[in-house]
């Protein structure tokens, strides 16, 4: 629904009649705008208690997202309010908004996820919901939770029967069973080592405590979560939009940080924590080079193929040269940090001239890339200069 | 002979009386009721494509069978043909064409069946069982997906035993849709991938899933100029997520809706939650329905953002449902889904799949603002 711009200003007519929306927050409705966190409501009153703090709306996200712009424009204290009241799914990690919020702090949020977590174990339990599934909140997958179909264990009992022992399924179930209930038991008593570890995990967003070692999964969907953000931006005009740069260009970008969504980040975010996401993407990553280049196999770790695939789009679109060199140089210095940052993976950043074909090296060497000949291989670190 | 209802071992729930023949709760909206259905659930359906006069049903079960019936216009419905496979039978899907017919199983095979022959080859193997199959129509290819536990997507010419193109996945494929040139697979961990396939299948986007717990079904829906554009997402804790892919105001645009739990307005006593077993889309209004595991149906319409109808509860979860091609016909199939494990398995219950006039429901509301 429209946000009543009348009642924005006090002066609302209609009241409680009205059909607009009047943000008052607390409005977890079913059909309510797709929100991750439960807590939305609350963000809503504190927000509306504290109007005559805001000093307008210079924090706030992105007008691009509030839906009418011109009642908004003039910034003033009121619909700054409301348009933050709608950005909460991204406030979780704006964390610093929220100062002047009658006392808001990181410390709350987390006990508002942690509050939320005990909430949806109790509605777990009590539901009678299907109990192997994972978990999930701010899209950081909580451990301990093992993800099974119904039709897998189904499929279980089904060579159990015919193999006429069905005894190792039953105990298997009654097994996972039990450590359903005593991880859900956990999560809603919540004692303080839980909640340390859980809070850990939340704002640990690339965790590697995941029980059933995938990392990988969890750590690609916090990965997602910024590509989703931002990719929407990219060349998404169409979808499945003919230029193939602009594709996979986006897709290279929410991959969490290698190409990176902005060439700001890309500097800070691979020097950080570039011992990470190697790690962590081992596994998902590689589908990922494969498809970008609709190529065979690209035998390489996934970080090293899209900085190739960054340095190569930085060379081939010649639309945005500025930002493209912009974002090549930035490539090379992040890579040149990542290869110090990380030696383990620094002997697999970059290729050893032997290691190419001739082909590949003509390709490195020259000013552009062709296209369908553009190398699978990362370029030998001497090549790299713009 | 047969007995309903037992109260041995298996301590099946609620199962509800089955001696008299009475209209009782096995189709409390008294649909039609197809002849011989499968002998265990019926895990996937599907009507035969515009292209192919007439209508016919394909259900696939977990008795390794997959049958067919032509439902003809007076609503009688005929069993045709049948084929069998070495493993239940998860996914079926017709060709564009209307002449062959796609089944996955897990036997780790995945088959053409060409109805005119009645002979079906294997066209597709995988490491695990295949989950998902669909029919892709290209401009410059034709193949068939895969979907498999085994992590992987396969493509496959149907005449050549290996496959064209092999993508990676982060976990196992639990769900999938193909509108092309669009394909969204919904996997294990809350793994949510939209693939392009224009040219050639190539990932197009990793998304956030919305959903906090396991996906269990997906469906590609359109916009008015007949593109996919989003999917609506199902998982087992009773929501359905609709997520456009490129919309205008993603915060305004995309939402949740919760769906296929019980008391709707009570909250004083705990809710149950059921999973959301399937979505289908309307082929011409663009309205979806959803099965789920507490033996409803629903209607909605995600565009006035409103439900349309809710179905009385049948005794068994509905685990299976689609539309015909021109939307007339909704069928949907009464079996066990597992939800409630191994102790509420029946094998003595009959399973049922009926089919309803689709014409008048599912009419969209208008928008109120």
């Amino acid at each position: 629904m429209t946000v009543c711009s009348f009642y924005l200003q006090g002066r609302c007519r209609y009241g409680d009649k009205c059909w607009n929306e009047h943000p008052r927050g607390g409005r977890g409705g079913d059909y309510g705008a797709n929100h991750q966190q439960p807590s939305r409501g609350g963000f809503g009153n504190r927000v509306w208690v504290n109007p005559s703090q805001r000093s307008g709306g210079g924090y706030i996200q992105p007008s691009t997202f509030s839906r009418d712009g011109s009642d908004w424009s003039k910034g003033d204290v009121k619909s700054s309010d409301f348009s933050f009241s709608h950005q909460n799914r991204f406030s979780a990690l704006n964390p610093q908004n929220n100062n002047d919020k009658g006392g808001q702090t990181p410390a709350d949020d987390n006990h508002n996820h942690v509050d939320t977590i005990q909430k949806d174990m109790e509605v777990w339990q009590s539901s009678g919901q299907w109990p192997f599934s994972c978990y999930s909140l701010l899209s950081v997958q909580i451990s301990g939770f093992v993800e099974l179909s119904p039709e897998e264990l189904r499929l279980e009992y089904y060579t159990g029967r015919a193999s006429g022992d069905l005894q190792p399924y039953v105990n298997s179930v009654q097994q996972l069973s039990n450590q359903w209930s005593s991880r859900v038991q956990e999560l809603q008593t919540m004692n303080g080592s839980t909640q340390i570890s859980v809070i850990s995990e939340l704002n640990n967003s690339s965790p590697q405590t995941s029980s059933h070692g995938l990392g990988s999964s969890s750590g690609s969907t916090s990965a997602s979560g910024f590509g989703s953000t931002s990719a929407s931006g990219f060349g998404s005009a169409g979808f499945g939009s003919s230029s193939q740069s602009s594709n996979t260009f986006s897709f290279a970008s929410s991959k969490a940080g290698f190409g990176a969504s902005d060439t700001q980040q890309a500097l800070g975010f691979s020097s950080t924590s570039a011992a990470q996401p190697p790690s962590g993407f081992s596994t998902a990553p590689p589908s990922a080079a494969t498809f970008s280049f609709a190529a065979p196999a690209a035998e390489n770790t996934p970080n090293t193929g899209a900085f190739a695939s960054a340095a190569g789009f930085s060379f081939k679109s010649s639309s945005s040269s500025s930002s493209a060199i912009r974002f090549g140089s930035s490539a090379a210095a992040a890579a040149g940090s990542a290869v110090s940052g990380s030696g383990d993976v620094g002997d697999r950043l970059f290729t050893a001239h032997s290691d190419l074909t001739a082909e590949e090296l003509e390709q490195f060497r020259a000013k552009h890339f062709t296209l369908g000949h553009i190398p699978l291989k990362p370029p030998p670190a001497d090549l790299l200069m713009v | 002979m047969s007995l309903f209802g037992t109260t041995t071992g298996f301590g099946a729930g609620t199962t509800g009386v089955f001696g008299n023949a009475t209209t009782d709760s096995h189709n409390p909206m008294k649909d039609v009721e197809v002849t011989s259905p499968p002998d265990d659930s019926i895990s996937c359906l599907a009507f035969s494509p515009h292209t192919m006069p007439g209508n016919f049903l394909i259900g696939g079960s977990w008795a390794n069978d997959v049958r067919c019936w032509e439902v003809q216009d007076n609503g009688q419905t005929v069993p045709k043909a049948q084929q069998m496979h070495t493993g239940p039978v998860l996914d079926v899907c017709w060709s564009d064409d209307g002449s062959k017919v796609f089944t996955a199983s897990c036997d780790k095979t995945a088959k053409m069946w060409d109805l005119n022959s009645n002979q079906a080859i294997q066209i597709a193997q995988h490491d695990g069982p295949i989950r998902t199959i669909h029919w892709i129509t290209a401009p410059n290819y034709s193949c068939a997906m895969t979907g498999s536990w085994d992590k992987t997507l396969k493509f496959w010419d149907t005449r050549s035993p290996n496959p064209m193109m092999s993508l990676q996945m982060p976990e196992r494929c639990y769900c999938a849709d193909v509108v092309y040139p669009m394909a969204v697979v919904a996997t294990a961990e809350r793994g949510l991938i939209v693939y392009q396939l224009e040219n050639q299948p190539s990932e197009f986007r990793r998304i956030d899933s919305p959903l906090k717990h396991q996906h269990r079904c997906v469906a590609i829906f359109k916009d008015k100029q007949n593109k996919p554009t989003g999917f609506a997402l199902g998982s087992i804790e009773g929501r359905v997520a609709i997520h456009y892919i490129s919309p205008p105001n993603p915060a305004k645009d995309n939402f949740t809706f919760k769906c296929h739990r019980s008391n709707g307005t009570n909250t004083a006593t705990p809710q149950d939650i059921y999973a959301v077993n399937a979505i289908s889309f309307h082929p011409v209004h663009g309205t979806l329905a959803t099965v789920g595991s507490d033996g409803r149906f629903s209607f909605w319409d995600k565009d006035a953002r409103t439900k349309l109808k809710t179905s009385e509860q049948l005794d068994q979860p509905i685990t299976a449902c689609c539309f015909n091609n021109n939307g007339n016909i909704f069928a949907y199939a009464s079996s066990y889904d597992w939800s409630k494990g191994h102790e509420y398995y029946n094998p003595q219950k009959k399973n049922y799949i009926f089919l309803r006039n689709a014409a008048e429901e599912l009419k969209p509301r208008n928008k109120k603002w």
